[in-house]
């Protein structure tokens, strides 16, 4: 028997849907419209025949779904996490460029708490290995500075962690294999 | 009500079972899982289908359009390529010779299961 499907279930489907989308951003963009309109379509079919929550309950999670997805899309192999690499550039990028200038500040603070009216030139080395040496300026307490920026080594480690969360050694090899060898990567 | 079945045995022969679906006939998502489930195969659930129609989109072996829909938004049809057709050929041979052999082992019959301390 169809059933009427209100505004309400439409939300609980696009909900779902989007769900679904957001374990997708590994997939070409063509094809997660398209993974998008068709679980759309199929849900509001079977929530026609058998009530939305029957629906999304055959559906699954969609943790799992988009792991079947994936997996079926690009294959069974390795692959890299765009997503996940992207999202951790620009967090750590910003939460690192936060932290060294918390620390630069806290040490202008402290000279400023321990002489009110300070006035000169005062230097700080800055979190070794990490951040190049901070110079300030003090004129009558209140301080400006420069330096402070992210040594190379800070930009060698953030590099380095963005390829191993984004699992990114496996970018080069895998159009390779697909060139060489199509049905390597086609086994069910 | 059916009997529940392996989810790696239905698994196994999915993708033989969407090739011949839709070798019989051109259809959308849902309606392959309404087919499976009037076969009495109730246990395949969407979420496992529909990844599994990708799946053999990618490998070639069916293709799919886009038709309109009165009921709602375009449906995405399949429908199976040359090499599908060539796939559910000989995968029909391989399950077929598979269950013969299955079939004719698991109708020997087994001795009676011993009994405790005996």
């Amino acid at each position: 028997m169809a059933t009427a499907v209100n505004w309400i279930d439409r939300l609980r489907i696009e909900r779902a849907v989007w769900a679904l989308d957001q374990r997708l951003y590994d997939l070409p963009r063509k094809s997660r419209i398209a993974r998008r309109r068709e679980v759309r379509e199929s849900l509001i079919s079977a929530s026609r025949d058998i009530g939305t929550s029957a629906a999304l309950q055959r559906l699954g999670n969609s943790r799992q779904l988009a792991a079947e997805y994936l997996s079926a899309e690009l294959g069974d192999e390795g692959r890299p996490h765009w997503f996940a690499a992207g999202v951790f550039l620009l967090t750590a990028q910003l939460v690192f460029t936060s932290l060294l200038t918390e620390a630069a500040m806290a040490f202008a603070e402290g000279i400023a708490t321990a002489m009110p009216s300070a006035t000169g030139k005062f230097e700080w080395s800055g979190i070794r290995y990490l951040q190049d040496t901070v110079q300030y300026t003090f004129v009558d307490g209140d301080a400006t500075w420069v330096g402070g920026a992210w040594t190379p080594l800070a930009w060698l480690l953030w590099l380095t962690a963005t390829v191993v969360v984004g699992r990114l050694w496996r970018v080069r090899p895998m159009p390779l294999l697909r060139r060489k060898n199509p049905a390597s990567l086609n086994a069910p | 009500m059916s009997p529940s079945h392996d989810p790696q045995l239905l698994k196994g022969v999915l993708s033989l079972l969407l090739l011949h679906l839709l070798a019989e006939q051109e259809s959308y998502g849902y309606e392959v899982v309404q087919r499976l489930h009037e076969l009495g195969l109730a246990d395949i659930l969407e979420g496992t289908v529909y990844p599994a129609l990708a799946r053999l989109e990618r490998e070639g072996r069916v293709r799919s359009r886009l038709v309109s829909s009165n009921a709602g938004p375009a449906r995405k049809y399949y429908r199976p390529t040359a090499t599908g057709y060539g796939a559910l050929a000989k995968g029909t041979t391989e399950w077929s010779s598979l269950a013969v052999i299955v079939s004719r082992v698991l109708s020997e019959p087994v001795p009676p299961e011993p009994m405790k301390g005996s």
